[in-house]
């Protein structure tokens, strides 16, 4: 099936591990060499698909493989010419050369690949299972040569990979980059010039991870994370698709991820809320509120909201519903086996179905019929509710036509009372249980061709154990789902949320792809550091504020993006991590950051702009509106049918797709938003004119000095302050405000504010 | 057609003085994969195989009555008031009324001898030029759905607009414009899922404009300083601060791929706004596409647009007249509709033709679906996507063809169904793509606009 477009979109998207890490050379490893090749070219007809196999042969396991089949062997460990596999990937009359003709076109097994399976078949044909598949192992961290510049049992791992590949670790980064690095990555937001100074000046040992210490305890933090996650959980504040209605609260989703983040919650509680807050024990009604919050997860999906058969919109929400929880926590794509059994990894439809059981008894509608309703808690303390539904009641007799002035003064009045200190009702965007249910398997997805009944139950092929959680009878095994993924026994849990947090410090996962770690997915380039990582993590307690000071400290995060030439050619990737690789901030970041440089970002936190009912259509035309708040832009809601033109300028992504792996591309209109924006424009204005306020009587020198040290946070140069005066004299003569907001535009669009180094 | 192609102005900042200065060497391949990034143009297929160039979209939202257009039945006619002798859909959005006949005549133009209805004149002199297919169906009887599944082959899940994968699969034919704009899209029924690159990479995306000549702006096309002198100043000084950065940390493709990026938006800056400004048309082309009259106005100067975008190298551009919608005022409605779309359409087409741009550009018109034969109270029709009619012109289309049919009442196809997965397959086809061949692999899966369907319709190419 790989096609020459294909393979070429392969080395763009999937950054083929130049770099293998921790392979003895020579030996051949099942997994990194071998399997690649079975599943690229054979698996679609010889894989877990059992409906697609052809000639009773799956090459996904080693069962049967040495079978007798009548006089042959697919496979004979150690003899390579007495194997049929051999024998057919390498047979002269094309109509039996496996692949057939028609794969073989478009992507034939190269020579090199067919030695590698010779050999695996003459080393003895081994298999191994897929490498997510194993539980993380506990591997000492490898001896170096040059352990004098290791910190943190992680740097071990990092360098012995780039030892073995001949290379060197770049040197350590200067102070003030590694604090402008801290705060962009932690934050989201450059330091305030007096913060870097206090930084600068902390001579103590400890200063380093005094200063991440203090970032992690700073709000400012789960605002950025949070961000990170509202990513994975595909978060928006309306529905999109077909309906754009506005999804009810969800904003309080939004607030309980920031706010997860900020209170270090254990990852692990994260995830059971996310998926069956709504079904724990709570012991107060606050409680049961903070946790019910969490379901919105599930809700604020895109749902096809108009769709005139209803058995297919509730199981297109189950799909959406699987297939994320999947991708965001256990890095599967489970929706595959929808249709069919996945065609790499071991899922079956059958899997699949267990799961819909326990997502069909859930709700998350109110009404199936067109428009749908999104199903809302209302989770306000009685006493508020009462006194809502007494609000509701007079206002009701006031508006009255035949209501008396008088009246209508007094039971205003009356309503004011009841209205004083009232917080809003407290409704909450998530789902809650349907009657319990184990749904049929839908053959090839569709729901009129009905198979066998599958009791509710987890894919059980993608954990260490065979055993199955026992699914309640009268709920929906959503808690028993929730628990089973968010056990350290889940083999790809804690690695995948790892994976996340390397790829959000660095850029690149130690799994390039973060949302794939199924067969299809590119190997660890350091699978040892991963299970390494994996380990810790679930030994304190899933605390992710305790693995960011553990890779923070590592000499691996602060090293220097400088690096010459030959050591960016052996490894553009930066695959080995042997320097930092400078990459571009966010499209959140690019906003908030030109926002406090200029002195008016907004740090109220919370709540929501979106002042549209529950279920109502949300107006794109009120999106210039809302930007023009200037919150942090995680605050600004989100739209799924249109978004921030600044926003999609800087691979904002599309918030309908769980996205682990934001993009980062270099386009025109980027330019053309920093060079022409009303943002870019206010700003520098605003900070032009308070620096010429606050340097009255400086030369022109000075003062784009202060210019570079204020956006820049850093000192000057000599050419820089020269610059500086030739541009004054140059720009617009006479006109100082106009020249000072010209030059800081020019810095704010300048590389090195907006690349993370 | 290249002019603006060729009328590249002098770079404001020199790369190869920039480069000099940094002393890399790396700029050439900066400036290169700051073009070509991740298209697969580089594997386009060879250009005899390829059609058309480019593809303008009318797209007709709310789904026209094609019943009443272009697909005349007789026996609707007669049976008017009757049931359908057949059974009906199991999925509608409303029960199935009896059926309804065609408030209009309809005549057989051109040597081709198409029946179009009296409602579209205009259309009807330019009949040989039209490729019909009037079996087109889809799978979903709801706006949002059929909208979605029309623009991005699925009415489920959020897959690429076919404007994003066309342009990731040929890249662009002018770097100094979008590749794909759609001029006044809809908000609702998908809103941006209807241009969205989804998981293509962001630059494939639909860049939306307004509808009226005033607010057809590209984002951040102008410059609030007005003085390009001065923008220039400050481009200058922008280069010699990422110079002096790019120098400190070695090379570094995308740093550099950044610094040209000033270049290539200030080219855009210079560009679009002369690609934009419809004031200099000639009387006789504005009153052509009925610019110069209302009620043919605001939906002319559109389609004028969507020429002159086309003509300057955008791969595909997407207009959209609504809002056909008539569940009831049927004959009020189709009425003003047409008379708004009939002339501007028929303009469009005379227009890329007498410039010699039909043969490699492909129009397309039609709706997400179109209406029932049968009939909605007594005055209106509801939403039928299980036979209706779309038309093509030029890109390697076969003019003055109807290809397939629907059965007598025009209610299901009869032969020949044309899926909107056959009709994606058949624009790629057109453009050069195999359509099982285009593919981009997210989250670990080879994705492609046609997903497992689609086979192209060979009876319509010419």
């Amino acid at each position: 099936m790989r096609s020459s477009i294909r393979l070429f979109l392969f080395c763009l998207a999937s950054q083929p591990a130049t770099v293998v890490v921790s392979c003895a050379a020579g030996t051949l490893d099942f997994n990194r060499d071998v399997q690649p090749i079975l599943a690229g070219h054979c698996m679609e007809c010889h894989g877990p698909d059992a409906a697609a196999r052809k000639g009773k042969l799956r090459l996904d396991q080693g069962d049967g493989l040495t079978d007798d089949r009548g006089g042959h062997r697919i496979v004979v460990a150690g003899k390579p010419e007495e194997s049929e596999l051999i024998s057919r990937i390498t047979h002269a009359d094309p109509e039996e050369r496996m692949p057939p003709a028609e794969f073989a076109k478009k992507k034939p097994l190269k020579p090199e690949q067919i030695e590698i399976l010779k050999r695996w078949i003459a080393e003895g044909a081994k298999y191994e299972k897929h490498w997510s598949l194993v539980p993380p192992a506990n591997p000492a961290p490898p001896a170096v040569a040059n352990s004098s510049w290791v910190e943190k049992p992680l740097d071990h791992f990092v360098l012995a990979a780039i030892e073995a590949a001949g290379q060197q670790p770049t040197s350590r980064a200067d102070r003030r980059t590694l604090a402008r690095r801290a705060w962009l990555d932690l934050h989201g937001l450059p330091p305030a010039a007096a913060e870097m100074q206090a930084f600068l000046l902390d001579n103590r040992p400890d200063a380093w991870p005094r200063l991440i210490d203090s970032l992690l305890a700073s709000p400012r933090y789960g605002e950025r994370w949070g961000r990170h996650w509202l990513d994975v959980a595909r978060y928006s504040d309306s529905n999109g698709m077909d309906e754009d209605i506005a999804h009810p609260a969800a904003w309080r989703f939004r607030d309980y991820v920031i706010g997860a983040f900020n209170d270090d919650k254990p990852y692990d509680q994260f995830i059971v809320e996310q998926l069956a807050g709504d079904l724990l024990p709570a012991e107060n009604p606050e409680r049961t509120r903070a946790q019910t919050v969490g379901v919105g997860f599930l809700s604020v999906g895109p749902k096809m909201l108009a769709c005139d058969d209803p058995e297919k919109m509730r199981r297109d929400i189950v799909d959406e519903q699987i297939d994320t929880t999947g991708r965001a926590f256990l890095g599967m794509t489970l929706g595959c086996a929808r249709c069919h059994d996945h065609k790499f990894d071991p899922v079956s439809t059958a899997d699949y179905y267990g799961l819909a059981g326990i997502f069909m008894s859930t709700k998350t509608l109110t009404k199936y019929s067109v428009v749908a309703q999104i199903y809302t808690y209302d989770l306000s303390d009685s006493e508020h509710k009462q006194r809502w539904a007494k609000i509701a009641e007079l206002e009701k007799q006031r508006d009255k036509k035949e209501t008396s002035a008088e009246d209508k003064s007094r039971l205003s009045a009356e309503i004011d009372v009841l209205r004083k200190d009232l917080p809003l009702p407290f409704d909450v965007i998530g789902v809650t249980e349907n009657p319990t249910e184990d749904t049929p398997v839908h053959v090839r997805g569709d729901y009129l061709t009905l198979g066998e009944t599958v009791p509710r139950r987890v894919p059980v092929a993608l954990s260490a154990t065979a055993s199955q959680p026992e699914m309640p009878k009268a709920q929906s095994g959503r808690l028993e789902l929730a628990r089973w993924i968010a056990s350290p026994e889940n083999p790809f849990t804690a690695r995948v949320i790892v994976n996340r947090v390397w790829r959000w410090h660095f850029g690149r996962g130690l799994v390039p792809t973060p949302d794939n770690f199924g067969t299809l997915g590119v190997r660890p380039t350091h699978p040892g550091l991963l299970d390494h990582l994996a380990r810790r993590l679930v030994e304190s307690g899933w605390s992710l504020k305790a693995l960011h000071r553990e890779i923070m400290v590592s000499a691996t995060y602060r090293q220097s993006a400088v690096a010459d030439r030959a050591a960016k050619e052996a490894d553009p990737e930066n695959a080995l991590f042997a320097r930092w690789q400078p990459r571009r901030v966010e499209s959140e970041v690019v906003r908030d950051a030109i926002l406090t440089k200029s002195g008016r970002l907004d740090l109220t936190m919370g709540g929501s702009m979106l002042k549209v009912r529950a279920n109502a259509y949300v107006d794109q035309g009120k999106l210039a509106e809302y930007e023009k708040v200037l919150r942090r832009t995680v605050y600004l809601p989100v739209l799924r049918s249109s978004g921030y033109d600044s926003q999609n300028a800087f691979d904002f992504p599309d918030p309908a797709l769980c996205e682990g792996d934001r993009r980062t591309s270099t386009v025109a209109p980027q330019a053309l938003f920093l060079m022409n924006s009303p943002l870019v424009h206010e700003s520098s204005k605003a900070l032009a004119d308070t620096m010429i306020e606050k340097t009255s009587g400086a030369s022109a020198r000075e003062r784009a000095a202060w210019l570079v040290r204020h956006i820049l946070d850093r000192e000057a140069t000599e050419t820089e302050r020269l610059r500086g005066e030739t541009f004054l004299s140059g720009y617009a003569p006479g006109d100082e405000a106009a020249t000072w907001s010209a030059f800081a535009r020019v810095l704010f669009a300048s590389n090195e504010f907006l690349y993370i180094e | 057609m290249k002019t603006l192609c060729q009328n590249r102005t002098s770079l404001p900042l020199t790369r190869r003085d920039m480069l000099k200065r940094a002393g890399t060497g790396f700029g050439a391949l900066a400036l290169h994969a700051l073009l070509a990034r991740e298209s697969v143009a580089a594997n386009t297929p060879p250009p005899s195989l390829a059609r058309a160039k480019r593809v303008i979209f009318l797209f007709m939202h709310g789904g026209p009555s094609t019943v009443d257009l272009f697909d005349p039945k007789p026996l609707l006619e007669r049976d008017a008031g009757k049931p359908l002798p057949f059974d009906g859909p199991r999925i509608v959005s409303h029960k199935t009324g009896n059926l309804l006949g065609s408030p209009w005549k309809f005549q057989r133009h051109g040597l081709s001898g198409a029946p179009i209805s009296e409602l579209l004149p205009h259309i009807g002199s330019i009949a040989d030029d039209l490729c019909f297919i009037r079996s087109m169906r889809c799978t979903n009887s709801r706006h949002g759905g059929a909208l979605l599944e029309l623009h991005t082959g699925s009415d489920t899940f959020t897959r690429p607009s076919m404007g994003s994968w066309i342009n990731y699969g040929l890249g662009s034919e002018n770097d100094n414009l979008p590749g794909f704009i759609t001029i006044n899209p809809s908000g609702s029924h998908g809103g941006a899922g209807a241009w969205s690159s989804a998981f293509l990479p962001a630059r494939f995306s639909g860049t939306r404009i307004g509808s009226d000549a005033g607010g057809m702006n590209i984002p951040f096309i102008r410059s609030p300083l007005g003085d390009e002198a001065r923008q220039r100043k400050e481009l200058e000084a922008l280069s010699a601060f990422n110079v002096d950065h790019l120098a400190a940390r070695g090379p570094d493709t995308e740093l550099e791929s950044r610094i040209a990026s000033y270049e290539l938006a200030f080219r855009m800056q210079r560009e679009v706004p002369g690609v934009q400004d419809i004031s200099n048309e000639s009387e006789h082309i504005r009153k052509l596409y009925g610019a110069d009259q209302e009620p043919t106005k605001s939906f002319a100067e559109q389609c004028m647009m969507a020429r002159r975008f086309s003509e300057a190298g955008v791969r595909f551009v997407q207009v959209t007249h609504r809002y056909w919608d008539s569940h009831g005022n049927l004959r009020k409605d189709h009425t003003r509709l047409s008379a708004e779309m009939d002339k501007p359409v028929a303009g469009l087409i005379s227009d890329l033709k007498q410039r010699g741009l039909l043969e490699d550009t492909l129009v397309l018109w039609g709706g997400e679906f179109g209406r029932t034969p049968t009939a909605q109270g007594n005055d209106g029709r509801d939403h039928h996507p299980h036979g209706f009619t779309m038309f093509l012109a030029g890109g390697g289309t076969k003019p003055g063809l109807q290809f397939g049919s629907t059965d007598d009442y025009g209610f299901y196809v009869r032969e020949n169904p044309v899926h909107f997965h056959d009709l994606h397959a058949t624009i790629l086809h057109l453009l050069g793509i195999d359509h099982k061949q285009l593919t981009y692999r997210y989250a670990g899966r080879d994705f492609r606009l046609t997903d497992v369907h689609g086979e192209v319709v060979k009876g319509i190419i010419s």
